[in-house]
Parts: C-alpha cells; structure tokens; sequence
C-alpha cells in the first residue's frame, strides 16, 4: 500500500468576512500521485493550497504532508515540498540567480548544489540565459517560468502547484505541462489546481473535484475520461412532441436514454454515425418537424460541468 | 535534546541567510546607498559650510558634536524608515511573503533576520556619521581634543537606533501597506511624539516615558547650556513660562531599552501571526 504524503482530516476554513472556504475537507493523496484539484472559481482550490503550505491557519482540523502537521510543524512539514501559490511577487532587483541562491540556502543545500541545480532548472524551464539579468526586466511568462523553477529547485518530493499555467502563452503552456508530465514520471508528488479541466486531464492520472469548499468526487483522469465518451444527439423540434409521439420515441431501441424539454431533445446513443443516421429516420418516420440535428460527444468540461451540477441540484 | 539543538542552530542558520538576503536587498535597492550619501553629507556640511562662510566653527568642541549630532536622530528616523519601514508589509503587499514563506524555516526566523539586517545597515550609518564628525573635531580642534563623552553619545545612538528601528518594525507589522506603514512610522517619530514631548512640556510634565525625548541624550551627554526644569519665557505671568526638561540618563536608557524590546517582540508576534489571504 502506498504512503499518504498529503493528507487533510476534517479541514474546515471560514475567513474573517464570513466566507465558508473549506468545509470538513478530508483528502488522502499517495506517494507518486499526480492529482488535479479542479473546481470553479472560489471552489477553496487556493485556499486548500494555502493551508498545506502554512501561508493561512484552518479554523478547525489538520493538514499533514509527510504525517506531519504543517500548521503544528511548518518548518518539518515544509521540508519535502516544493510550491507555487497564486502568483508571488519577485524581487524584481534581484537576479534569478541571487533569487535561487537564497532558496538554496533556506533549503540546506550545499553551494555546489545550489550552483549545479540553478542551472539545471533555469534550463529545465527555457530561461538558461537569464541567469544573472534583473527579475524586473522579465516578461509575465519568464517570471512564471522562474517560479516554476524555484518549486523545483531542490528537487522536491512533493510539488503543490496553484495554477501554475496562469499567464503563459500557448508555448509557456506547453512547456510548464511537459515539465509537470516529467515529473510526475518521475515518480514525485504532484498536487496541481487548476479550474482548466483540459490542463489536469493532460498531465494527472487522478482529479479531485472540488465545489464550494467540498469534495464531490475523487476518481481517476480515465473513470472521467470514460464517461466523457457519453454521446447525445441534440435535436430541436418546429413543435413539442405529442404523448403519443414521446412514447413512441421512448421505444426506439437504439436510443439510450432521453431528456424532453418542450421543442428539444436530448438524446443518448453509442456514438456510431450509423446509429444516429437511424435515429434520424426514425424520428421523421414518426412524423416529428425536426429544425435541427446534432450529434455530439460529451466533452471532459460536460462531465465536470454534470458533476458539478448534479452536487448543486441544477437540473 | 539533541535534534532541538540541531533545531536551534538550523534556525540560527536561516536567521544569518535571511540577514545576508536583506542586505543584498537593501545594496541592490540602492538603499544603503542613499543612507550612506546622508550619512556623509550631513556631517560633511557642518565642516564645509562655516569654511565655505568663513564664519568659524562653534566654540568647544563638544558644544560642535553635540550641535553636529543633533541631526543624527533625524538620520536615524529617515534609515529606520528606509529599512524598516516595508520589512513585513512590503511581503505582504506585494505578494513576496507566497515565495518565501512556504519554505522550511521558521517565519520568526526571516522576522528576525530582516530585523538584524535593518539594524545593521542603521548602525553602519550611525558609525559613518560618528567616525566623519570625530574626524572633524580632531582637524578643527586637534587628534586628543574629542571628549570621550563622543562614545558613550555613540552607544546611546545605537541604543536609539534599535529603539527607532522597532517602532517602525511595530507599524510595518499591524499595517498591510508599504504606504501607509512607511509614513506611520516616520511621522510618529517625526512630529507625533515631538509634539506630544512639546505639549506635556507646556503642561509642565516632563514627557520621559516618549523615545524620542530620550533619545535627546545622545546630545545632552556633551552637556547643555540649560539646566532640566528651567523655565524659559518673556516677563510675568509666569503661565507664559516654558519649562525645558533633559532626560535623566538612567531613565532615558531604560525607555529606549524598553521601546526596543517591547516593540521588537510585539512586531514579531504580529509578523508571525499574520495571514497571507
């Protein structure tokens, strides 16, 4: 059985102006995980981030990383851990170099490594020329790419990442996915938040989802992905179907499952061209004045949009 | 036992790279720079003006320290501001407390070492301005004329110093803005409590327990020409009277002995305490 590196029992946060965060959050992620953290805007993702990371206290229960208790514990807790949360400022007087040096430094690394790894990373992340020009004169992506750099600096067992795509062109996106990929191949931690479902489904092998301070589900990237694959014909009618005419459609045996919703259906099937193309007869034989005919699958972005609605009650 | 001494000199560790990590910030803000320009002109034009004027320099030696020293409360007050003023809000406002904080130390740690740091690059000041005006004394007035009073004033300069410094630290820690924590800091040691020392002087209360009037003994050591609970004011009635008062030495140490500690403490626990939302 694997080892829970990041762990929460019952983390609840509510700010000062009243805002319930985190409601008894409990998560459990293993050794060598690769999990997102998905949820919509306000869902508790950064707060959660900033709670493993000591940066803000819960009202009530516990954060541990590596069995440890990172509000009881920071200065152990946060030995294992490389982060980036939100977009912190940089020393913009400063030196990527200088920048490192210092982190270096904080971590217990020796000089010779401190030098050998600020090399590597800046290489790792594209900014090898960089070393010694001032933070200041850097652009949005370069800065984000120098504090990717820093979370992995001391080559981390664990790396929490709080939308680390945030600002970068479609390169810098790429890029930061691929080195997030590697490391999770790598066999490290990654713990990722991000409310861009595409950018988890990429580079974790599990997601948490995450609405209004609670876990609504914990699955693999593939048990979502499965269920993406859902397919539904959406059709729109001159005229709501008669009674008679629903029943009729309910028999169709090539149809899965149907929703009404006056002029419009929606209809689930296998996904096969030939199937629709049946169901698409069908329903003219019936004598249905049929507007328009969609077939479409179920994107990654549906599912989290059902499962979120679904919590919410949202028909 | 001994993984809490290995605790203690790891932290004692981050204290000294987050000292050195401050230093390099104030060199590279050009903010040690500006001190030290201050530093030097000052003192400096208290020896090129009477020469530039041809108007002589002030008579005794120590009545020209104590007058050339008199500016160093403000030095101290304006570096005290430069260092200090932003330390904790500074991480705040802009966000640098997200880099350095989710590290493996402890957040009194860089508190104290941006503290020490501060202190330092105060102290450093304060040495440059003592050394130029006791270079000076000894070119107006010859190499043994400089009172030995000169090192007991430097001393209470740096005990001021350290005082000043953790007011300023105190406002940087309750105050989120680098703004506004900046100029709380200035202004109150610059007009609130001079104001308040004037006023319970017109009040006839000797006003000992403020810093800022006991820091008038860096220059009352060389001696003033008044004498403390001198009334000075033109003819009857004698409600017109103001009465000068000069801290005593024993307790004008202990209050900013006391500022120092209390304030240092208090902006340490508030610094800690504080979230980064």
């Amino acid at each position: 059985m694997s080892k829970v590196v990041i762990e929460t029992k019952d983390l609840t946060k509510r700010y000062k102006n009243g805002v319930m965060a985190l409601q008894n959050l409990n998560l459990k992620i293993e050794e060598g995980d690769c999990v997102g953290y998905l949820g919509p805007n306000g869902a508790g993702k950064t707060t959660t981030i900033k709670i493993l990371t000591n940066l803000i206290k819960p009202t009530s229960g516990h954060a541990y990383i590596c069995g440890v208790d990172v509000n009881k514990k920071p200065k152990e807790a946060l030995h294992c851990i490389g982060a980036l949360v939100e977009v912190p400022g940089l020393y913009e007087y400063l030196t990527p170099y200088e920048l490192l040096t210092y982190l270096g430094k904080v971590r217990r690394m020796s000089k010779t490594d401190i030098n050998r790894r600020i090399g590597e990373v800046l290489r790792i992340v594209g900014i090898p020329a960089w070393q010694h020009k001032k933070i200041g004169s850097f652009s949005t992506g370069m800065a984000q790419r120098l504090l990717i750099a820093q979370a992995v600096l001391h080559e981390p067992k664990i790396l929490i990442l709080d939308e680390p795509v945030l600002g970068l062109d479609p390169k810098g996106i790429k890029d930061i996915r691929n080195i997030i990929t590697r490391l999770c191949s790598e066999n490290k931690t990654v713990f990722l938040s991000s409310h861009l479902l595409h950018e988890v489904g990429e580079t974790c092998t599990k997601v948490v989802l995450l609405d209004k301070g609670k876990v609504i589900s914990f699955d693999t990237v593939d048990n979502l992905k499965k269920m993406s694959k859902t397919h539904t014909i959406s059709v729109e009618l001159l005229e709501p179907p008669t009674k008679k005419q629903i029943t009729e459609i309910r028999s169709i045996k090539l149809i899965e499952d149907i929703n009404f919703a006056e002029e419009h259906l929606r209809i689930g099937f296998d996904g096969k061209r030939n199937t629709s193309s049946q169901i698409l007869a069908e329903l003219v034989s019936l004598g249905l004045k049929i507007i328009s005919y969609h077939p479409q699958s179920m994107t990654l972005e549906d599912v989290y949009i059902s499962i979120v609605s679904e919590e919410r009650g949202v028909g | 036992m001994a993984s809490l001494k290995t605790g203690i000199v790891e932290d004692f560790s981050h204290i000294y790279t987050s000292i050195k990590f401050e230093m390099q910030k104030h060199l590279k803000r050009k903010r040690l720079v500006i001190g030290l320009l201050l530093a030097t002109a000052i003192p400096v034009l208290f020896y090129i003006i009477p020469k530039l004027w041809d108007v002589g320099f002030i008579g005794t030696p120590g009545l020209f320290l104590s007058t050339n020293l008199s500016f160093i409360n403000i030095l101290i007050i304006i570096s005290s501001a430069l260092f200090a003023g932003d330390a904790v809000s500074g991480e705040f406002e802009r966000k640098t407390a997200l880099l350095t904080f989710p590290t493996p130390q402890r957040r009194i740690s860089i508190f104290v070492g941006k503290y020490c740091a501060a202190l330092i690059a105060v102290s450093v000041l304060v040495s440059l301005y003592y050394l130029i005006t006791m270079v000076e004394v000894m070119v107006i007035h010859g190499v043994n004329s400089v009172p030995h009073e000169i090192f007991t004033s430097y001393l209470l300069a740096l005990l001021y110093g350290s005082s000043v410094l953790s007011l300023t630290f105190f406002f940087s820690s309750i105050l989120r803005g680098v703004i506004s924590s900046t100029l709380m800091g200035f202004f109150t040691l610059m007009m609130i409590l001079p104001i308040l020392s004037t006023l319970l002087m017109v009040a006839r209360v000797e006003p000992w327990f403020i810093v800022t009037y006991a820091g008038g003994l860096i220059t009352t050591v060389f001696g003033l020409p008044v004498g403390t609970g001198m009334t000075l004011g033109g003819g009857p009635p004698e409600s017109q009277m103001f009465t000068l008062y000069q801290p005593d030495f024993t307790i004008g140490i202990a209050i900013m002995a006391l500022y120092a500690l209390l304030f240092f403490i208090s902006s340490i626990v508030l610094a800690k305490r504080k979230d980064v939302e």
